[in-house]
């Protein structure tokens, strides 16, 4: 499958003094594939934004290579197939809903009769066809952000960078726009998602890489990220040398009252503490417990904050 | 197209902006009241004459220039960084739209925002001048008195040359704008105010500047020469200061029209100038 994005030993550090020169995004390399809807989290600060914004050619790279569509980043022909959607974003609040729309058609360069249907077809596709003729003061912060996902979907673009798409909304205007995107990585379209929703990163991409500090720690599917899973065994009655049995094959043993509850990563562990414990305790339950991203995602930045 | 549309929404945006309706507004009101100004001051709006209109003019043209100052001044100054700080410039600049195209309509919008504003105050000074004059009593003739009386005209209903005014001080002001929004792609509103500010003073002082640098000037060579670089670099918006040529006919200029013509080119020039400087430092600005 071709490269929608191509990030190569990416570096941006902002100017300032010496002292001050800390590089927000530090020789980065990935690929997005054509049709993938990619999750790039991290904390706040970790270079998320800086690397969108340097995608679509609004800040230029210290060093490194990055391209989109297969040519470098900011090609004003690249546009044409791209689109963005800020964090909060903010249009000019004089406008209507439909002038907004019409005014970010015209920057295609649309015909009027174009931009009448396309104004009418997004407003209605993103909920606001009756809210159109308001002013955007008049408008609440979902309603922006709808007005701020019809301007990226104005070119039909083949991908979307969206940055906090879902921040700040209600849960009826998350639950639209979380399925907005579902649907934009079924018609075959690329999507680069930044978001601290990670359920919704779970729910809707096929890739996720996690940033921290400007460097990236992880990358991967959500399949090879969240497999390795621990499983909870719990016994009941158990002998007081049962947690020294079981411990060398176990992540963690904790004793509640009469329970005992032994934590396992790998299944073979899982056989060798249920051997450990024949005779001695009864068993309770064997339950394995798939981890959530928001789990990887804490996990790995509290080890790499130590 | 991407740089009318861009232009057009400045436009908006910049008529609703508050503080700029109020220069309007107070620059439109005092143009009113001058009507009741006469040569002793005394707010007697009846009894005019050529020197009460001549004042109610020279007032106008002032108040006028000062307003077109400061709304240029106040505009310019955000016309870049407020796109930044509202992040709209984002969703501009990830569409197909070339940064030029951005900084082109940026500064037109500016310009129809500035003309729109001085064409309405424009009209309201004229009109004024018509009502002082309609008002006005006629000195007698010196066919009539046997005299010839100095200062006072024959006062005609409608003076072409106050256009001219209006047009000079719209012309002064889209050079100004052009400087601001030059500086506005790197500077921040605030240090932008005070740069345009001193730069347009030093630009009205353009005479001083020239006598400074001559070579009859008795400075030493190495403050002529700064003088002249500053004289060289700094628009000259004297040019554009025709008041008095205006308002007393014996500095009449020759060929009014011609005049013209020749700061409209200096105007053109030095905007584009400036435009240029602007796209070629907003090429490599990171937004």
């Amino acid at each position: 499958m071709a490269e929608a994005i191509a990030v190569k030993n990416l570096t941006k550090v902002y100017g300032g003094t010496l002292k001050d020169r800390v590089p927000a995004v530090d020789n980065i390399s990935f690929t997005v594939s054509e049709g993938e809807i990619f999750g790039f989290i991290g904390p706040n600060g970790a270079g998320k934004t800086t690397t969108i914004k340097i995608l679509l050619g609004l800040l230029f790279p210290t060093s490194g290579e990055a391209q989109v569509l297969g040519m470098p980043a900011g090609d004003i022909e690249t546009k044409r197939r791209i689109s963005y959607l800020p964090e909060s974003p903010y249009f000019y609040e004089h406008m209507t809903g439909a002038e907004v729309i019409d005014f970010y058609c015209r920057l295609f360069r649309m015909g009027a009769a174009e931009r009448k249907k396309k104004t009418e077809e997004l407003l209605e596709r993103v909920g606001l066809a009756e809210d159109g003729h308001r002013t955007l003061r008049q408008y609440s912060k979902g309603m922006l952000q709808r007005i701020g996902i019809a301007q990226a979907l104005i070119n039909d673009p083949d991908l979307l960078f969206l940055d906090e798409p879902t921040s700040g909304l209600d849960p009826i205007a998350h639950k639209d726009i979380t399925e907005l995107i579902a649907s934009l990585g079924k018609q075959g379209k690329t999507v680069f998602l930044s978001s601290h929703q990670l359920g919704d990163v779970e729910t809707v991409c096929d890739r996720v890489a996690i940033i921290h500090r400007g460097k990236i720690v992880k990358i991967g599917t959500l399949e090879d990220l969240l497999r390795a899973g621990r499983t909870v065994i719990t016994f009941a009655k158990a002998g007081s040398d049962l947690v020294e049995e079981v411990k060398p094959h176990a992540e963690r043993v904790s004793a509640d009252g009469e329970l005992v509850r032994v934590y396992v990563e790998s299944e073979e562990d899982v056989h060798s503490v249920l051997d450990a414990a024949r005779g001695k305790a009864t068993l309770v339950s064997v339950l394995p417990q798939r981890q959530t991203l928001e789990d990887l995602f804490v996990e790995i930045v509290r080890e790499v904050r130590k | 197209m991407i740089i009318w549309s861009i232009a057009k929404t400045t436009v908006g945006d910049a008529l609703r902006k508050k503080v700029l309706q109020i220069f309007l507004v107070v620059a439109i009101g005092l143009i009113i009241i001058s009507l009741s100004f006469s040569q002793t001051l005394s707010f007697s709006s009846r009894a005019g004459s050529s020197t009460d209109i001549m004042l109610v003019k020279s007032f106008g043209l002032g108040l006028m220039a000062v307003a077109a100052w400061l709304i240029s001044l106040v505009m310019g100054v955000s016309l870049i960084p407020q796109e930044i700080e509202r992040r709209t410039i984002y969703t501009i600049l990830a569409k197909p739209v070339k940064r030029y195209e951005f900084i082109v309509g940026k500064y037109l919008g500016a310009v129809l925002t500035l003309a729109i504003n001085v064409a309405i105050m424009g009209i309201v000074f004229i009109a004024v001048c018509v009502f002082k004059a309609m008002g006005a009593e006629q000195p007698p003739t010196p066919e009539e008195s046997g005299l010839a009386i100095v200062g006072m005209q024959q006062v005609g209903l409608f003076d072409w040359n106050m256009v001219w005014g209006v047009i000079m001080i719209f012309l002064q002001f889209t050079v100004l704008t052009s400087v601001i929004l030059f500086f506005s792609v790197f500077l921040t509103p605030t240090v932008n105010f005070f740069m345009g500010l001193g730069i347009y003073i030093v630009g009205v002082m353009a005479p001083l500047t020239e006598t400074l640098s001559s070579k009859e000037s008795q400075l030493h060579p190495v403050l002529k020469a700064f003088y002249r670089v500053i004289h060289t670099i700094v628009p000259n918006f004297d040019k554009f200061n025709v008041t008095n040529t205006l308002l007393h006919p014996e500095t009449h200029i020759e060929s009014m029209a011609r005049y013209t013509g020749i700061v409209t080119l200096y105007a053109l020039f030095y905007s584009l100038l400036m435009m240029l400087l602007a796209i070629i430092v907003f090429r490599k600005k990171e937004v």
